[in-house]
């Protein structure tokens, strides 16, 4: 399995993917049910469009929050990617 | 106490071409002409989807079956549902595939019956082996959920590893290997199908290396024979827990197997709203919290995790479905299960070929 790494590109694994916007919860719905997804984590799966890098898609999250929060986000950003990634809902290429 | 129903396991027709010796539909099936129109279905997941329903799973008999599998999978789409297709393969070729794709289907589950394919078609009663692997490869070139599903026995568990290889390299993101479970016609055929103890230890030990080797690649989910087990499984877990099965007729049931329990009256989901069955009628809530466990359930602290087993099971081998199940080492009706696999044991190799009986379609 490859590492996490800045230059890696997370997208949805297949079978996996986010409830529709407005649902009571937000949940990633995955082969085996689903997980509730708090706080930011929702933006965080939309930002992994396949795409971007985990490098940018931390910037854009840190764009929208005062600097001094900056190096927070990107570890919490990373802890929860690479979760993801331990449970097969998102792959890196 | 509320319980949150998750799933709905909706068997939208019993015609299927595969005859597989260990089929797990009832014994009693359900006849086309008495299958729920598309409308109905399209109710069901409806209320489904309002109730908070998360799962819809497809399945038959062989849900391609029914001329109309594109909608309902559309319309399960529509009511905020993740759908699965549980299939044979059998009705699916690259065009039919993508409308389903293109409907929003999830994920899609393909069974196999063995690795080779003289085996395969003898367990499934049909030449169907060959067709699965070009399906496989299908659902391999497209961005989709892809379980690739064995049912393991006394017959084919001398290749599970290379079942496993074969899955390795399928494309698939799951492979689930189950030992039968003895229902239905299963049942029936369960002195051929049973595996031994020697079969059943060396099964544990090729999953358990394979789960290591290809971690982060495929995971592995494995279903023991319950038999074997000191204590009983978790069925479905817990009775009207989280899940509900839908005949092809409408008739709402907490498992596949209910049917056989006697005395239990199944609402159809055509004439009772879905939440009335769910939360009120007496099929879901007789077994549902721990008024009818005995003992020694009724005092094992075992009894929050394992929900004293299955009720089935108990009804198959006791005679009352309201007794632990047997094959709990703690029930005082396990002598039937260990004299069922003392009498398998010492006979297997003599009745290795043994033959056993294939069910039949319905019309």
């Amino acid at each position: 399995m490859s590492e996490l790494v800045q230059d890696s590109v997370p997208q949805l694994a297949p079978g996996c993917r986010l409830n529709a916007p407005g649902q009571p919860e937000d949940l990633l719905l995955i082969p085996e049910g689903a997980l509730r997804l708090k706080g930011p984590a929702r933006s965080i799966v939309e930002l992994c469009n396949g795409a971007r890098t985990v490098r940018e898609v931390i910037e854009r999250l840190q764009r929208n929050h005062p600097p001094e929060n900056a190096a927070r986000i990107e570890t919490e950003a990373i802890a929860f990617l690479t979760r993801l990634r331990d449970k097969r809902v998102i792959e890196c290429s | 106490m509320n319980y949150q129903l998750r799933s709905v396991i909706a068997e939208i027709t019993h015609r299927c071409p595969l005859h597989c010796v260990y089929c797990s539909n009832p014994l009693e099936m359900r006849q086309r002409s008495t299958e729920l129109p598309t409308e109905s279905w399209l109710s069901i997941f409806q209320q489904a989807g309002e109730m908070g329903v998360l799962q819809l799973h497809l399945t038959g008999g062989e849900p391609l079956a029914r001329s109309d599998i594109v909608e309902l999978t559309c319309a399960g789409r529509a009511a905020h549902l993740y759908v699965n297709l549980i299939t044979s393969g059998v009705g699916l070729d690259e065009s039919r595939l993508d409308a389903l794709i293109e409907a929003g289907l999830d994920h899609v589950q393909l069974s196999f019956q063995d690795i080779e394919e003289t085996p395969a078609n003898e367990f499934a009663g049909t030449r169907a082996h060959a067709l699965k692997l070009r399906v496989a490869e299908l659902i391999r070139a497209r961005r989709i959920g892809f379980t690739i599903n064995i049912v393991v026995h006394r017959r084919n568990l001398g290749r599970l590893e290379a079942m496993v290889a074969f899955a390795e390299h399928s494309g698939a993101q799951k492979l689930e290997v189950a030992h039968v479970q003895y229902y239905g016609w299963a049942f029936r055929n369960r002195d051929a199908l049973m595996p031994t103890h020697e079969q059943l230890q060396r099964s544990v030990e090729i999953v358990e290396a394979a789960r290591e080797r290809l971690k982060g690649r495929l995971r592995i989910d494995f279903v023991l024979p319950d038999y074997y087990a000191q204590f009983p499984k978790p069925c479905m877990n817990g009775w009207g827990h989280q899940t509900m099965l839908i005949d092809p007729a409408g008739r709402a049931m907490p498992c596949h197997s209910a049917p056989v329990i006697p005395g239990l009256e199944f609402a159809n989901a055509r004439e009772r709203p879905l939440r009335w069955i769910w939360e009120e009628s007496p099929a879901f809530t007789c077994f549902r919290d721990e008024d009818w466990m005995p003992e020694p359930c009724r005092s094992c602290d075992r009894r929050v995790r394992d929900f004293g087993g299955c009720r089935c099971q108990a009804f198959l081998l006791t005679g009352s479905a309201a007794a632990t199940d047997p094959v709990c080492t703690l029930a005082p009706t396990h002598a039937v299960v260990a004299e069922t696999l003392r009498s398998i044991n010492a006979s297997a190799n003599a009745s290795r070929d043994r033959s056993w009986v294939y069910r039949g379609d319905p019309n």
